[in-house]
């Protein structure tokens, strides 16, 4: 694993301890589920099993009479009984209607988690079993049975550029396809958790596992009818989140509180794995259709696009990962005409939601692959099909009409991932299959979106507090989370470079929602960028009040103050430094403010929804994977071996983090897209268990090398861009192209499974015909049917 | 959410182990646990009283007159790593060794693999091309039963209740050139539970012919099975294409695969010729 750029001095850049990592890895963190109070009841939800019911009553006399349960609560005794994030399609509890294995009847609170669960699984609820809809194409036909509201298509985005019907005269070669793009759980390591903690009446505090403190705050406030003040979020350290604890933790804060409420006791809710696993947010499953054309020399003259969205039962975010979609639809390329439609459809599935990459790894999925096949039928290298598309700074307006800020680094990731990763030479000359093993090599890029589209603008503002401590230790508060990601250490980074001190000197605490104002969402690889603009906010007011005493000790004027190497200095002469203790101290020693707070938002922009066009994102990152497989035909098996990342980053805050994201991105992108299938019997998960819903282990990882493609762009904190989710969306797509290029067939389903690959093998496959032989089986005085190629 | 259970109790002896076992309603002997420990808490098996069979002295690699014997309680990481077992039956050192990753190795034990009778157990495909038997312990004796007769079905064995495991005894192997070998797809590395699985092991003789030929497959039938017609078609023939793809077809009406979760029936068809397919190639090199 290697990195093409030096760190440079300083901490910017750096390789410096991560604030958690040694107490995480030596156990001493307090997740959620360590945390216990006097008095503290468990609680527990009755929840569906069945996809799609009419409700007709719901029985907790049960359930109450368990030994040792406090509190039953249907959706009689809740306030407000609504949950939806963005639209309010979404019942806390059910009342009528299930419309989802997992929605809920009642909540249980009791002494012990063993008597919350067996009492919620004595609750009855006599349902009448309605059809349900399985399948997002399906669910858009007239006689669909209906799952939420009057029509199971609840919006469709529309990106609309140029004539498509005029630029397909002018192509060449025409591919259309039909994707069937899997879903995915986010595993993180730390199922969904959550405390909460009633002070009488009056107040309550939550401490979360969770990636969006100030949703929860207001989902909780207005199931309980709270004002915001009164409700406190307090995350808590949280182990992973990747999208799945955005929106969703406020469906279980919200429980926890409502039964804190009623037994004025402390309520934990800790979800068994498999009840994460079916009921929580998922990444959505897709259908993606294409239609896109070339000319002879390759130039793409038009891309139409239709994508279902299986949103699920609730719209929860659906919308705006549909968003996010379409502006990767056609990835980061130059296409003459567009049309994009996707479709947020409801069914009785799993509960799409946000996840890494927001849609744009679905997309970026097909995409790629259609433009494979589009280099095949031009008998084009596909890396050259690319290049002939690719954006650039002389050609830079993506699908919506945006154009880009420069430099636009998309042929920068793509020439050096394809460099670094032998690309020519393979194709030259490809490996020798090895024993059973074909090699094959692909490649993908991604056009990504940093921060929040457009429609989330309102949210795309950010909050910071800096206070410098009397010996001259800082301490930053932010509103956006740490969920493993690292954005304590950039936030340490920012602030310790800001400040000119060492970053051990730096202390930033988890988010809680009564020490700054709303940040929006910890998503959209906002944390670093957003957080970090305003820690410098914050550091600049901070200096009004520092630089002054600091200029007296050190006789010269505030504008002269430098802040570097633990000192404040005079500009020029920095043999004329006094130490920043000494300026903490006399600042404190003069009762001089030390605390101040900072601010970000992002400029505002012009979109139009009706047809895609404007500027959805302030700025973009692109990124390019190739990967290189062996795959075994005859078993199907696929083996990633090696994942070259080129990415354009801006600039590095903390080498570490961002490695570490690009790691962990590529080895969940090749999971989704090779083994993790959610597999769904009308609605139900049948593998809601990690022995067969399939993640990568670390004897899977792959040999990771990373380009990292530096520039100065007025991005985020000193000029970083976001990589959470870039370094996750060209993965799976450049497997696929991967294996594929191996094994000399097309696969259109994610993922890549062993049984998939052969069944697309077809009768290529050598031994296709036992199948048919078995139906007629030999017996010890009859010869055994035989192949037929013998 | 702990597994509810209400006692463990620790036997010092084999005999103090069968008399509890024998004596406490709704008990059960636990071993490295990896297996029941996951099927009490989703409900799979249940159990008011665990009998640990840690404290026993069952785990072991001993030679005996007619070849070894293992222990009940000896652990996957134990059988992989024994000089003997590895030389020997070396299919069973790699099955043992493929046992989910090492930590589980570590605590899995080859009784347990035996006694849950999953039909994708990966130790016992081996001891079934090693010809192995069981050696079972109950108040009223011991008995001693071939391995292909002990699996009744998907979970369920021939033993009675309170019977216990105390040892797999394998016969000493065949002389000759031998090719053995265990294979298992899944779609990781580490931590698979076996789609289809295989051990072969075969004499091969000067002429190329082979002899003794022993193949089966793990996870195409209710229990794992030998490929009787398999083997009795490729005794005396030489692997070349021909003898292949008819030992392929034969093997369609050995094996009776199902769909399930992990991987459809026309997938495990296919996938158990393609491992067969090689390890007669194998015999052929
Ligand atoms: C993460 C993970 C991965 C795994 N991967 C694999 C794999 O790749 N391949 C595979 O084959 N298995 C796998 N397993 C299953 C399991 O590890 C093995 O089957 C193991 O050998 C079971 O042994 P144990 O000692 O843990 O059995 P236990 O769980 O202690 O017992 C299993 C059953 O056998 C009974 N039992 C145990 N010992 C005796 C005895 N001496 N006499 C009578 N009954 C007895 C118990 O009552 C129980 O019903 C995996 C399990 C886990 C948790």
């Amino acid at each position: 694993m290697t990195s093409h750029l030096e760190p440079v001095p300083g901490p910017l850049g750096g390789r410096h301890p991560r604030i958690d990592a040694a107490a995480k890895v030596t156990g001493s963190t307090r997740y959620v589920a360590d945390l216990a109070l006097p008095g503290m009841l468990h609680a527990a939800l009755a929840t569906a099993t069945v996809a799609s019911a009419r409700v007709l009553g719901v029985d907790t006399a049960a359930a109450r009479a368990h030994a040792d349960v406090v509190a039953v609560l249907t959706a009689a005794d809740v306030p407000a009984n609504s949950i939806g994030v963005i639209f309010g399609d979404q019942p806390l509890l059910v009342t009528d209607r299930v419309r989802m294995v997992g929605d809920r009847f009642a909540l249980v609170a009791a002494r012990t988690a063993e008597a919350a669960w067996t009492a919620a699984r004595l609750v009855g609820a006599s349902l009448e079993e309605l059809p349900g809809v399985f399948d997002p194409v399906a669910a858009v036909a007239d006689d669909a049975p209906l799952v939420n509201g009057a029509s199971n298509v609840f919006r469709t985005f529309h990106v609309q550029r140029g004539d498509t019907a005029k630029q397909a005269k002018r192509a060449a070669v025409v591919v259309e396809a039909e994707y069937r793009v899997g879903g995915q759980d986010h595993a993180y390591l730390e199922p969904q958790g959550c405390l909460a903690i009633p002070e009488g009446r009056e107040r309550i505090t939550i401490v979360a596992s969770c990636q969006c403190p100030f949703y929860i705050q207001q989902g909780v406030a207005s199931v309980l009818g709270l004002p915001l003040a009164a409700v406190r979020v307090e995350q808590a350290p949280t182990g992973g989140g990747f999208g799945g604890k955005e929106d969703y933790p406020t469906e279980p804060a919200a429980c926890a509180a409502l039964l804190a409420w009623h037994t004025g006791h402390p309520v934990r809710l800790i979800y068994p794995r498999e009840l994460d696993l079916q009921a929580t947010t998922k990444r959505h499953a897709m259908v993606v259709r294409h239609r896109w054309g070339a000319d002879r020399a390759g130039r793409l003259r038009f891309a139409e696009v239709e994508t279902f969205m299986d949103a699920g039962a609730y719209v929860g975010l659906s919308t705006v990962v549909a968003e996010r979609a379409n502006v990767s639809a056609i990835g980061p390329y130059h296409v003459g005409a567009v049309r994009v439609a996707t479709h947020v459809v409801y069914t009785n599935n799993l509960f799409g939601g946000a996840f890494r990459g927001f849609g744009a790894p679905q997309v970026t999925w097909a995409a790629e692959a259609t433009m494979d096949k589009l280099a095949t039928r031009l008998g084009m290298d596909p890396v050259e099909l690319r290049r002939v598309n690719v954006l650039d700074d002389t050609r830079r307006t993506i699908c919506t009409g945006q154009r880009l800020r420069t430099p636009v680094l998309a042929r920068e990731v793509l020439d050096r991932a394809v460099e670094l990763a032998g690309w020519d030479g393979f194709r030259a000359a490809p490996p020798a299959a090895d024993g059973a093993w074909r090699h094959g090599m692909g490649v993908s890029l991604v056009l990504y979106g940093c921060n929040l589209h457009w429609g989330g603008q309102r949210l795309d503002r950010s909050s910071a507090v800096v206070i410098l401590q009397a010996d001259g230790s800082v301490v930053v508060r932010v509103g956006l989370t740490e969920m493993g990601q690292g954005n304590l250490t950039a936030c340490q980074t920012v602030a310790a470079a800001a400040l000119g001190v060492d970053p051990s000197q730096v202390q930033v605490w988890q988010p809680d929602t009564t020490t700054v104002a709303d940040s929006g969402p910890t998503v959209a690889s906002r944390g670093s960028l957003m957080s970090g603009r305003a820690i410098l906010d914050a550091v600049r007011r901070l200096r009004v009040r520092l630089d002054p005493v600091a200029a007296e000790l050190l006789g010269c004027r505030p504008g002269e103050v430098e802040l570097a190497g633990g000192f404040a200095r005079v500009a020029g002469s920095p043999e004329r430094a006094v130490a920043m203790q000494a300026v903490a101290k006399e600042m404190s020693a003069r009762r001089i403010e030390t605390i101040a707070t900072g601010w970000h938002r992002t400029k505002a922009r012009r979109f139009d929804p009706a047809t895609g066009q404007g500027a959805p994102y302030e700025f973009y990152a692109m990124a390019c994977h190739v990967a290189r497989v062996a795959v075994d035909p005859g078993l199907g098996i696929v083996r990633v071996e090696e994942v070259t990342a080129a990415h354009d980053v801006g600039r590095v805050l903390h080498r570490d983090a961002l490695e570490g994201q690009i790691h962990g991105g590529v080895v969940q992108g090749m999971g989704w897209g090779v083994s993790e299938e959610l597999r769904l019997d009308r609605g139900r998960l049948v593998n809601p268990n990690f022995t067969d819903y399939v993640i990568p282990t670390s004897a899977d990882a792959p040999r990771i090398t990373i380009a990292l493609v530096e520039s100065d762009s007025e991005a985020g904190p000193c000029g970083a861009k976001g990589i959470g989710e870039p370094s996750f969306i060209p993965t799976a797509a450049a497997v696929r192209n991967a294996v594929c290029d191996a094994l000399g067939v097309e696969v259109d389903t994610l993922p890549l499974t062993p049984p998939r690959l052969v069944e697309a093998l077809g009768e290529r496959h050598p031994f296709a015909w036992v199948v048919e032989a078995a139906t007629r089986p030999a017996t010890e005085h009859e010869p055994a049917t035989v192949g037929p190629r013998a | 959410m702990d597994v509810p259970v209400q006692r463990v109790v620790r036997p010092r002896t084999l005999d103090e182990a069968l008399v509890m076992l024998a004596e406490q309603p709704r008990s059960r002997p636990i071993a490295g646990g990896t297996d029941l420990m996951v099927q009490l808490r989703d409900g799979r098996r249940s159990a008011d009283t665990l009998v640990d069979l840690d404290g026993l002295d069952l785990a072991g690699v001993h030679e005996v007159d007619l070849g070894v014997e293992i222990g009940a309680a000896t652990t996957m990481d134990a059988i992989a790593r024994h000089p003997l077992v590895r030389r020997r039956w070396p299919a069973l050192a790699e099955a043992a060794a493929l046992v989910g990753a090492w930590p589980i190795q570590c605590r899995a034990t080859l009784g347990g693999n035996l006694a849950n009778a999953s039909p994708a157990a990966d130790a016992v495909p081996p001891l079934l091309v090693a010809d192995a038997a069981v050696r079972l312990a109950s108040p009223s004796g011991e008995r001693t039963i071939a391995l292909e007769r002990f699996f009744r079905g998907p979970g369920t064995t021939v033993m009675a209740p309170g019977e216990l495991i105390v040892a797999v005894l394998l016969p000493a192997p065949s002389a000759g050139r031998v090719v053995e070998r265990f294979v298992k797809v899944g779609p990781r590395r580490e931590q698979i539970i076996s789609m289809v699985s295989l051990a072969g092991r075969a004499v091969v003789s000067a002429d190329g012919t082979l002899h003794d030929v022993r193949v089966a497959l793990g996870a195409v039938a209710p229990i794992p099975v030998r490929a009787r017609r398999v083997e009795a078609h490729l005794e005396g023939r030489r692997p070349d294409a021909a003898t292949r793809r008819e030992a392929a077809a034969r093997l369609q009406a050995d094996i009776a695969p199902i769909d399930d979760l992990r991987a459809p029936a026309a997938y495990r068809r296919i996938a158990a010729a393609v491992l067969l397919d090689r390890f007669l190639e194998a015999c052929h090199g």
